[in-house]
């Protein structure tokens, strides 16, 4: 899995992470780097898209669940399709909302808003 | 010290291959140990060797292995990495050679008391991490050279790479034997359920699943159903607490939410980092309703009698360790004769190769209200047939009485 896969876009003060087709144990731990270091420049939101990710085992929902814990302080946003399901299972959607798309995320944290 | 200049350089790197030879890799971690601390100490001339192992929760080295400086073993020296020459081997991941031993070097007053002048060590690293250091000691000053460095660190390439899958090994078998251990070995017997379960290990790695069913002083029945994250040994020593915790709030009260909320504030103080999935499901006993409580747990597959089985609809609630004070609730579902019920694992429904929802319709089509071993056999067969398992699998099928007819 190379780095290329963890893409961080800046759009304005909101940093958008894109997390790969899959996450497993083999590279939950890279994910929740990733995700620590955009939480670590400070962006005002952080948008977790996962609209291309099509599994996500439990590995998957700790790097999440403990890169949210370890920012205190960044707010958090996720986007799901495929894997909404599980996200919502196991009550992620209680500590992070989660959206149907990008777009979405976008407009619910639009400055102004 | 000068005759190490006797054996040439091809012989003594011929003597460290053997280090790794087959021989070698059958013997147990400490024989292996035993084996790589003579010969390092014979190839370098030296009179002392030990290894340390990393005992990575508590950041420090443990005195593991000796030859000729057993007391080290014996006392169960301790050095913090970072500090003394173990310490820095391990912090800086390079060789140190020391030509003056003494307080102000060494932390651990065994070797200076010991009489050694001269030490060499090198760190053990296993697949990029740093699980130990390997030392040689003498008691006469002398001078290691670049040349005894080098085969001091190959014998520690070799011999770490041995460590690690003997104690990857040891780990998995330790992590198996905990699983089965508080597994129930029998289920209970009650008047008015059938029970059956299976517990399948992951291939590779042990993971954290557990069930649990027992009989609570009001005749109600607890089933327990859950999944610590991550595998092997911390997972099923993690799962064995939460098993203990769950039972001993089980019997302070009576609401499967209020036992999690208790749980869940239990893990978050006790375990920080820690996270799993959990189901409480508490049945009358009667066996006519079951009060239930999910934390991020999937929901169970109900049968009753001559319909289609379905997801429980029971709200999602948050995993056993995410965050602070989540909301928790119990849900009351009543259960009529005959009906059976289906609590499982993640490891049951997630293929990385099928939507999980396709997943959840057919475990749904695979659960009928027949005598709980039959249920688990079906379920099985159609959820795994032949496909090799990944992740840990647990199940359990209830079933109220069928009434007389």
């Amino acid at each position: 899995m190379s780095a290329d896969d963890y893409a961080i876009e800046w759009m304005g003060p909101r940093a958008v992470v894109t997390l790969p087709a899959e996450i497993d144990v083999t590279n939950a731990d890279r994910a929740r780097e990733v995700l620590l270091a955009a939480a670590s420049q400070g962006p005002a939101v952080l948008i977790v898209d996962m609209s291309q990710t099509t599994f996500c085992d439990s590995a998957g929902v700790q790097a999440i669940v403990v890169a949210y814990r370890q920012a205190t302080g960044t707010q958090f946003r996720l986007v799901a399709t495929a894997v909404a399901r599980i996200l919502s299972l196991v009550g992620i959607g209680e500590i992070i909302p989660i959206d149907s798309s990008l777009d979405a995320a976008l407009d619910a944290t639009a400055p102004g808003r | 010290m000068a005759q190490v200049e006797s054996a040439s350089i091809e012989d003594r790197l011929h003597q460290i291959q053997t280090i790794t030879d087959a021989a070698l890799s059958q013997l147990s971690d400490h024989d292996m140990l035993a084996e790589l601390l003579e010969r390092a100490r014979a190839i370098l001339d030296a009179d002392t060797a030990a290894v340390l192992l990393l005992d990575a929760p508590s950041g420090q080295l443990i005195a593991t292995a000796a030859a000729g400086l057993e007391e080290e073993v014996r006392q169960g020296v301790r050095i913090p990495i970072g500090q003394g020459f173990a310490g820095r081997i391990a912090a800086e991941r390079r060789p140190v050679i020391l030509d003056h031993v003494d307080h102000t070097t060494v932390l651990n007053p065994i070797l200076w008391a010991k009489g050694i002048r001269t030490l060499m060590g090198v760190p053990l690293i296993a697949g990029g991490n740093v699980i130990g250091v390997l030392h040689v000691g003498s008691l006469t000053a002398r001078e290691f050279t670049p040349e005894d460095v080098r085969l001091l660190q190959l014998a520690a390439d070799k011999a770490a790479t041995a460590m690690q899958s003997l104690l990857g090994l040891e780990d998995t078998i330790a992590a198996v034997a905990l699983q089965r251990s508080l597994l129930p070995t029998a289920l209970p017997m009650t008047a008015e359920a059938d029970l059956a379960a299976r517990y399948v290990p992951g291939e590779g790695a042990i993971g954290g699943d557990w069930y649990d069913v027992f009989t609570l002083p009001s005749g109600e029945l607890g089933v327990v159903i859950g999944d610590v994250t991550g595998s092997g040994l911390l997972a099923a020593v993690i799962m064995g607490r939460m098993r203990s915790a769950l039972r001993a709030y089980a019997l302070t009260s009576a609401d499967p939410a209020e036992v999690l909320a208790l749980l869940d504030a239990k893990m978050q103080f006790f375990e920080p980092g820690a996270l799993a999935t959990v189901s409480y499901a508490v049945f009358s006993s009667s066996l006519d309703s079951m009060r239930i409580c999910l934390a991020g747990h999937y929901p169970p597959v109900i049968a009753a009698t001559g319909l289609r089985a379905n997801l429980a609809e029971i709200p999602p609630a948050l995993l056993i360790g995410a965050a602070p004070d989540a909301i928790r609730r119990t849900v009351t579902i009543s259960v009529s004769p005959g009906t059976l019920i289906c609590f499982y694992t993640d490891g049951l429904v997630e293929r990385r190769d099928q939507p999980i929802e396709d997943r959840l319709t057919l475990l749904c089509q695979s659960v009928t209200s027949a005598p709980p071993e039959v249920a688990c056999r079906m379920v099985m067969k159609e959820m795994v047939g032949s496909d090799p398992v990944r992740d840990d699998i647990a199940l359990v099928a209830l079933r109220r009485k069928p009434t007389d007819k």
